[in-house]
């Protein structure tokens, strides 16, 4: 007789449609009101009774993020790469990293909003900003991990700095890269959303402002709903794609 | 490439003094298919390393063919093989050996083929493979073909078959023996194994346990192929065999 095997991805659909009936049951057996807790069945009515207000604001929202997302990758990869290049450098920028990193987003964002309206623009760098730290760190640690025998062979052949970084430190790199993907995309999303909160003419960030304010709850859920799932498709993209570029990492180091 | 060693010591600091080679002086003729033996910790390696540039001596020289080490380096005469085949995963079998060739390529004095370089090892039909598909056996072999394609003066081998089982190894140290032949560049080849070093080596040196000096410095005139049970094999075995055990003892 055959035996049932649940994939990795059916298991998490099964834990996730679980968790929502219980809510269900839970709200309705309860009775908790609407504005306490909706229920994901009104959620869910909700948000198809908006779709282009969701739409646009999602649009929105994971345009601003993506952006962000790709202008702090872009920084990171290429502050790491400057740091392996120039070694001497690395304690004063890190110095200035860790200080922009420390200093609380929710005390930046409304100043970029005060110096730069309320478009998209601030919302770009504070999702930038937030992405950023992540990927230098480990971009960073990965350009300078390079094995020791690899190393070695390097010398023998008397290979310049950037033939060692392009042929070794790079690729070896790679790893990391996607390591920090995985932290940076769901950041981008939060990063977006928090900065709308502070002031925006639209995107989920500004719907979930005005639903709060309003005790408008089903609103204010329906747009994290937007988020986890978005969140979550970004996530499996980023280990779709680490999956086909770092084919070799799955086996044992050759 | 013609290795002359005088008056070589090495400390290292770590962070008490740990002298590793202690006043070793020896000359290798070109050509010369040279193994070294001797307890583990004797400083073999830090051997190797200091020919390769890798390292700095603490005091003494070296000069290969009358360059410093980091001289012989710079112009690619030094090639290293290690214990780990140092492949690089994301690259086929064809563009580990592609890559070596191409930052090479102004130093490489012949026109071998990445083609030819893995026909003589036996990993032409391999080429499209990556190297963790391998056996260990089939990756130390085309860290091989990589070192020859660099067709350096000196090979500088630290136990490369160290890592491979029984059978493997031998098969590896006949290969490096045809791989060697035609060039006959100058091999000095660290070893553990006194077999392996009497069936393929020249020379043997055998250095004594830290600081590493000169016990024995034993010439091996036979013939290839060489027969274990030959009396003359079975000589040579006892006589390193009571130098490494000698070795042992000098500081024990």
């Amino acid at each position: 007789m055959r035996r049932w095997r649940l994939t990795g991805g059916q298991i998490a659909l099964l834990i996730v449609l679980s968790f929502l009936l219980l809510w269900e049951a839970t709200v309705r057996l309860l009775g908790v009101p609407v504005y306490l807790l909706p229920a994901p069945s009104r959620i869910l009515r909700t948000l198809f009774e908006h779709p282009a207000l969701y739409a646009q604001a999602s649009l929105l929202t994971l345009g601003e993020a993506f952006a962000g997302l790709l202008i702090g990758l872009l920084a990171g990869v290429m502050i790491a790469a400057l740091l392996t290049l120039l070694p001497g450098l690395e304690e004063g920028v890190m110095t200035l990293a860790i200080l922009l990193k420390s200093t609380p987003l929710v005390a930046i964002a409304p100043l970029l909003t005060i110096w730069l309206g309320f478009g998209v623009l601030p919302k770009i760098l504070i999702t930038a900003l937030l992405t950023f730290f992540p990927v230098l760190v480990n971009v960073l640690s990965g350009l300078q991990k390079a094995e020791r025998h690899h190393l070695e062979l390097f010398h023998s052949w008397h290979a310049s700095r950037g033939e060692v970084f392009r042929h070794l430190r790079a690729p070896n790199a790679l790893p990391y890269l996607f390591a920090a993907l995985k932290i940076s995309a769901p950041l981008a999303l939060i990063g977006a959303v928090v900065a709308e909160w502070t002031g925006a003419s639209g995107g989920l960030g500004r719907v979930m402002w005005l639903a709060y304010t309003n005790l408008n709850l089903p609103f204010l859920f329906a747009a994290i709903f937007i988020l986890a799932a978005a969140g979550m498709l970004l996530y499996r993209l980023t280990v779709w794609l680490e999956r086909r570029v770092i084919f070799w990492q799955s086996h044992p180091e050759a | 490439m013609k290795v002359e060693i005088s008056a070589l010591s090495h400390t290292f600091f770590t962070p008490q003094p740990r002298p590793a080679l202690l006043d070793l002086t020896l000359t290798i003729p070109s050509g010369q298919f040279t193994a070294i033996i001797g307890p583990s910790g004797c400083g073999k390696s830090t051997l190797l390393r200091l020919i390769a540039s890798l390292l700095q001596p603490t005091s003494g020289h070296i000069r290969l063919n009358g360059q410093t080490p980091a001289e012989a380096n710079a112009a690619r005469q030094v090639a290293w093989l290690a214990q780990s085949p140092a492949l690089l995963p994301w690259l086929t079998v064809e563009g580990n050996i592609a890559l070596a060739r191409k930052l090479l390529a102004t130093r490489l004095n012949h026109q071998m083929s990445v083609h030819e370089a893995l026909q003589r090892v036996g990993l032409e039909d391999a080429a499209q493979a990556y190297p963790f598909t391998l056996s260990g056996g089939m990756q130390q072999r085309l860290a091989l073909a990589r070192l020859l394609i660099q067709n350096a003066g000196l090979w500088l081998m630290d136990e490369p078959f160290a890592a491979l089982d029984e059978i493997t190894r031998e098969q590896l140290a006949e290969m490096l023996l045809e791989l060697w032949q035609p060039a006959q560049p100058t091999v000095l080849w660290v070893t553990h194994n006194i077999y392996e070093a009497l069936r393929l080596a020249g020379r043997i040196i055998v250095l004594s346990a830290a600081p590493g000096q000169i016990v024995a410095d034993i010439a091996v005139d036979l013939p290839h192929p060489r027969r274990e049970d030959a009396p003359a094999f079975q000589d040579l075995l006892r006589e390193v065999r009571a130098a490494l055990n000698q070795a042992v003892e000098v500081y024990a």
